[in-house]
């Protein structure tokens, strides 16, 4: 029954990545703080027994797309003097935050309606690689196809986007 | 636990756009964009237990393959705009405006 405990820590490692990600200066430090609250994600979705998810966020998310950050992070080679003066940070953090509580609020508002009590016992085999399989190989299918299309659009985009040579038809 | 998983995803989503609204490094930006992605996603995990639907698992994998997807096209981006200005600040990539 250790359950609720692990959800927690899970849950502050998150926060504490994603207040990271805002903090830190460099880029390498904040994608690093952003890989922690990924991570943290990927067990939040074991614990709410999404187990499909959960692999898919460890590979996909923070596997591939945060290495490919990393990388890129790394190719261009960041030196401190050439981040951005980011000397009104604390200014716009407090517009921020005043601008979005409102919003906040209505989200907490609503999910203060539902009115969740109780967990419900996962029936057998929910958030399998069937179950999940199933659904989307049925009623999930058109969109299934059109994002096979987007990434194909991506996959040309991203190669003639940062294949364009220096001094070339550009 | 389901809805404080629901709080921390409002949670998440909200930092992510307090990072767009606040950071001025384009990769921070980036960052932040993916973690409303995943704010998002956590709700539909936790909206798909409350539930006991798989609809919501399904979403979640669409949007990370969405999330794939400008991954790779919002990276090139960046490349280009680094050998254009050599600068990673938001404020100075102002193309658009003619």
């Amino acid at each position: 029954m250790s359950q609720p405990l692990l959800f927690y820590a899970l849950s502050l490692l998150a926060i504490v990545g994603a207040v990271g990600l805002l903090m830190f200066k460099h880029p390498m430090n904040a994608a690093m703080s952003f890989a922690v609250t990924l991570i943290a994600l990927a067990g939040l979705y074991g614990l709410l027994s999404a187990t499909l998810v959960f692999a898919i966020q460890l590979i996909v998310y923070a596997g591939a797309i945060m290495s490919l950050i990393l990388f890129i992070i790394m190719f261009l080679n960041i030196q401190p003097d050439d981040l951005p003066d980011e000397s009104g940070y604390w200014y716009y953090l407090a517009g921020g935050a005043a601008a979005l509580t409102p919003l906040a609020l209505l989200l907490l508002y609503g999910i203060n309606s539902l009115s969740v009590t109780s967990t419900p016992e996962a029936p057998p085999g929910f958030g399998t690689i069937k179950e999940v399989g199933v659904v989307l190989f049925t009623d999930w299918l058109l969109p299934f196809e059109i994002v096979s299309i987007l990434l194909l659009v991506a996959l040309v985009g991203a190669v003639v986007l940062a294949g364009k040579r220096e001094g070339g038809n550009d | 636990m389901i809805e404080h998983a629901l709080y921390l995803s409002v949670a998440l989503f909200c930092l992510g756009v307090l990072g767009v609204i606040t950071r001025r490094n384009v990769f921070v930006v980036f960052m932040a964009i993916e973690l409303m992605l995943n704010g998002a996603n956590l709700g539909f995990i936790a909206f798909a237990r409350l539930h006991e639907s798989m609809d919501g698992h399904v979403l979640a994998l669409l949007v990370m393959a969405v999330a794939a997807a400008e991954a790779a096209l919002a990276l090139a981006v960046i490349i280009l705009l680094h050998k254009h200005k050599g600068k990673l600040d938001t404020n100075v990539f102002n193309l658009l405006r003619g």
